[in-house]
């Protein structure tokens, strides 16, 4: 209990010195918003459209593959932290097999999306055929 | 809550850490908060959690403006800041100064209230990421906010809500290269963050709890002794390939080279924080120093045996740890080539996070060797090489 009050303590100040710096900030400096000067930054030329953009797919699929992975380490943590104990209660067979089915169930999950190129960069068309030219150069 | 539940707490919580005194309880002891009950429990964690985030602006005020370029100029050949104050210390006071009184320009069409939360974000959860890192004891007190039992899960996931605020700060801006800096930078936290939890794991095995004063404490005995000089059981030197492991994925997670394409400059001008000035990039500038730290933090906590050292107090050698690891991010960037964002995916999901699991596994049934039946090990070791 006082743990998470501590933790909630830390939190506090956490955001409370980023908010205090600001407030600092916003006593010392100028505001002078001119149109040209609020424009974004695109190494000066006049900017193309803002952040509504065609990304990879790639994005997509990697965090994909991590929702499973990280959902996965939750249930490993706890099996890390007893295992010890566990050998010597239940015995190897019955502390280790368990997880050791459990993984290879993961590793043929990773192994198939390998397999069908969820972690393998995909190239737009362009920049494929743009590879294509310098390989024959 | 009644007021007899004070001391109550603070019993359980004296037992949880060996004997030794967490901070907040010794704060609350010095300065007689035990008849406030719950209201001075939370007055000497508040106290205890400003003296810790102070402490860490220290760090990062001198590993930012001052030694990362101190360091970078002697890996040039260069002089580095040297005209203000002894050693050009004193560039730290006038950049706070230049950087606090700069202009907020704010981007057309940004989307307002997430483009200033996102900062806090990023700043905040770095640092309260070491409420649960124990510093090591000075004097029977234990430089700890708090030691939970899930402490090693909590750290982890604190520091991955950076992620959310570097997203945030990158769509918001309403720039195309502060979008593909953020989703970069998500792509490799994720790609990352397995291997990193992973490799940490494996040490779980040895330590058999996630606290992580527990994890400090089971690292004090000796491993070896080599001529009288007792080398201490530090998971570094009992699982070095985990370590290794970590390092790398720990220096993916904190985006230094060679995996800092979240802000590669030569192509996405500065990734996430290309819309971001004055206060607001000290913000996210200290976030990225403090996540460095943390990443130190973490590596010394769980491999180095925390505030393990001679002579020096447990503090001291904490920061020393921490320190070398930062030096290590800063060599790093001296040195290597920054990969593709192609080769960063492929290293991270093909490379770390299958050696992370052979490593994991290979632990998992060599402790099954040492502990349990040592037959059915060699057995079941013959079942899974078949």
């Amino acid at each position: 209990m006082s743990d998470w009050i501590a933790i909630g303590a830390l939190g506090i100040v956490a955001v409370g010195i980023p908010v205090a710096m600001m407030a600092i900030s916003a006593l010392l400096r100028p505001s002078v918003p001119e149109r040209h000067k609020r424009a974004t930054y695109e190494s000066g030329e006049v900017p193309t459209g803002g952040t509504e953009i065609r990304f990879n797919i790639q994005y997509y699929m990697v965090a994909l593959l991590f929702l499973v992975f990280d959902v996965e380490t939750v249930f490993i943590l706890p099996w890390l932290a007893v295992y010890r104990e566990a050998i010597g209660e239940v015995g190897l067979a019955r502390a280790l097999f368990p997880m050791l089915a459990f993984l290879s169930i993961l590793v043929m999950g990773l192994v198939w999306a390998w397999r069908n190129g969820a972690v393998e960069w995909i190239r737009s068309s362009r920049a494929t055929v743009r590879a294509r030219r310098e390989d024959q150069l | 809550m009644s007021a007899g539940f004070g001391p109550l707490l603070a019993a359980v919580t004296l037992l949880q850490s060996n004997g030794a005194t967490m901070l907040p309880e010794w704060l609350a002891d010095v300065l007689r908060l035990d008849g406030l009950g719950v209201a001075g429990t939370a007055i000497a964690a508040l106290i205890g959690a400003f003296v810790i985030a102070n402490v860490l602006l220290i760090n990062a005020a001198l590993a930012g403006p001052w030694a990362k370029r101190k360091i970078a100029a002697a890996f040039w050949g260069k002089l580095g800041p040297n005209r203000m104050g002894p050693g050009g210390t004193l560039i730290i006071v006038a950049d706070a100064l230049r950087m606090l009184s700069k202009e907020l320009i704010v981007p057309e069409g940004a989307d307002r209230p997430a483009w200033d939360i996102a900062p806090i974000i990023v700043a905040g959860s770095a640092m309260l990421g070491f409420a649960v890192i124990p510093f090591g004891k000075i004097g029977g007190v234990q430089v700890q906010l708090a030691d939970p039992e899930i402490g090693l899960v909590l750290v982890f996931a604190i520091a991955s809500v950076t992620s959310v605020g570097l997203v945030m700060g990158g769509y918001a801006s309403k720039n195309k290269y502060s979008m593909l800096g953020s989703l970069r930078a998500v792509a490799q936290n994720i790609a990352y963050e397995i291997p990193l939890i992973v490799s940490a794991g494996s040490v779980v095995i040895f330590a058999g709890t996630l606290q992580l004063s527990g994890i400090v404490d089971a690292q004090t005995e000796t491993l070896v002794s080599v001529g009288g000089f007792g080398i201490p059981a530090w998971y570094a030197f009992v699982n070095p390939f985990a370590f290794i492991l970590f390092l790398t994925a720990n220096l993916a997670e904190v985006g230094r080279n060679p995996f800092d394409i979240p802000e590669a400059p030569t192509e996405i001008v500065a990734g996430y924080q290309t819309e971001y000035s004055s206060v607001y990039f000290v913000l996210i500038y200290l976030g990225e120093f403090l996540h460095i730290f943390l990443g130190g933090a973490l590596a010394a906590v769980v491999f180095l045996g925390g505030g393990a050292g001679p002579v020096l107090p447990g503090p001291v050698w904490l920061i020393v740890k921490m320190w070398a690891f930062f030096l290590f991010t800063q060599w790093a960037r001296q040195t290597f080539p920054r990969v593709r964002i192609d080769q960063l995916i492929e290293i991270g999901w093909k490379g770390l996070l299958v050696l992370a699991f052979a490593n994991l596994i290979l632990t998992a049934v060599l402790v099954g060797f040492l502990e349990g039946d040592v037959e059915f090990a060699f057995a079941s070791l013959q079942v899974i090489t078949a």
